[in-house]
């Protein structure tokens, strides 16, 4: 599970029956240089691609989520679902502290 | 499965009902000359390791199934054991006296 901060969302037109209702944010990744610390997520964009996260559990705009990648995220649906990116858990506090 | 050292943990009330109860552990996936590779990756841990730990994070998913007891839960990466001594064989191994 990746950490990242939600800098957008995405509204589907026409989607796969499995998609009804589903929510999908636009996510900032973290990475080692840039890395929540504490409560507040880093200001500005990280340097690697912003993935499209499904999102059930309400994530907003601004929040520091836990999202999964790969085949593990479509686990949660009752019928297969194509979806690569799922949030997990969103985060209340990071406690990070890198060794250099 | 890498070697990981543990770098920070995470705290998050709203999530995935399989996830309660687990420790979130921030590991940093380390190369074969202990430098750190690619995004630190949020693993669930069993096994309490503590900070700047070395360990070994799993992303297989249907162990990590098995072990938050819910086949469905999105969780994958989890902490499988924690590292004594972690080196690589840098000398040709020694010709036994036979």
């Amino acid at each position: 599970m990746k950490l990242g901060r939600v800098i957008g969302r995405v509204t589907l037109s026409k989607t796969i029956p499995a998609f009804t209702g589903g929510r999908w944010l636009i996510v900032s990744p973290f990475t080692r240089g840039h890395y929540q610390q504490g409560r507040q997520p880093p200001s500005g964009l990280s340097k690697d691609p912003s993935p499209v996260v499904f999102d059930n559990l309400g994530g907003g705009m601004g929040d520091t989520i836990g999202y999964v990648e790969g085949r593990e995220a479509s686990m949660p649906f009752d019928q297969p679902t194509p979806v690569d990116a799922i949030n997990a858990a969103i985060m209340d506090e990071v406690f990070y502290s890198p060794l250099p | 499965m890498y070697l990981a050292r543990v770098e920070g943990t995470a705290i998050a009330t709203k999530k995935h009902p399989s996830l309660n109860g687990w420790r979130l552990l921030i590991c940093q996936p380390l190369d074969a000359e202990g430098k750190a590779f690619g995004a630190p990756q949020v693993a669930i841990d069993p096994h309490g390791a503590g900070l700047h730990q070395m360990v070994i994070i799993s992303s297989d998913g249907a162990a990590t199934r098995q072990a938050v007891r819910d086949p469905k839960s999105p969780a994958r990466w989890m902490v499988t054991a924690i590292v004594d001594k972690a080196g690589r064989a840098t000398a040709a191994p020694k010709k036994s006296a036979s």
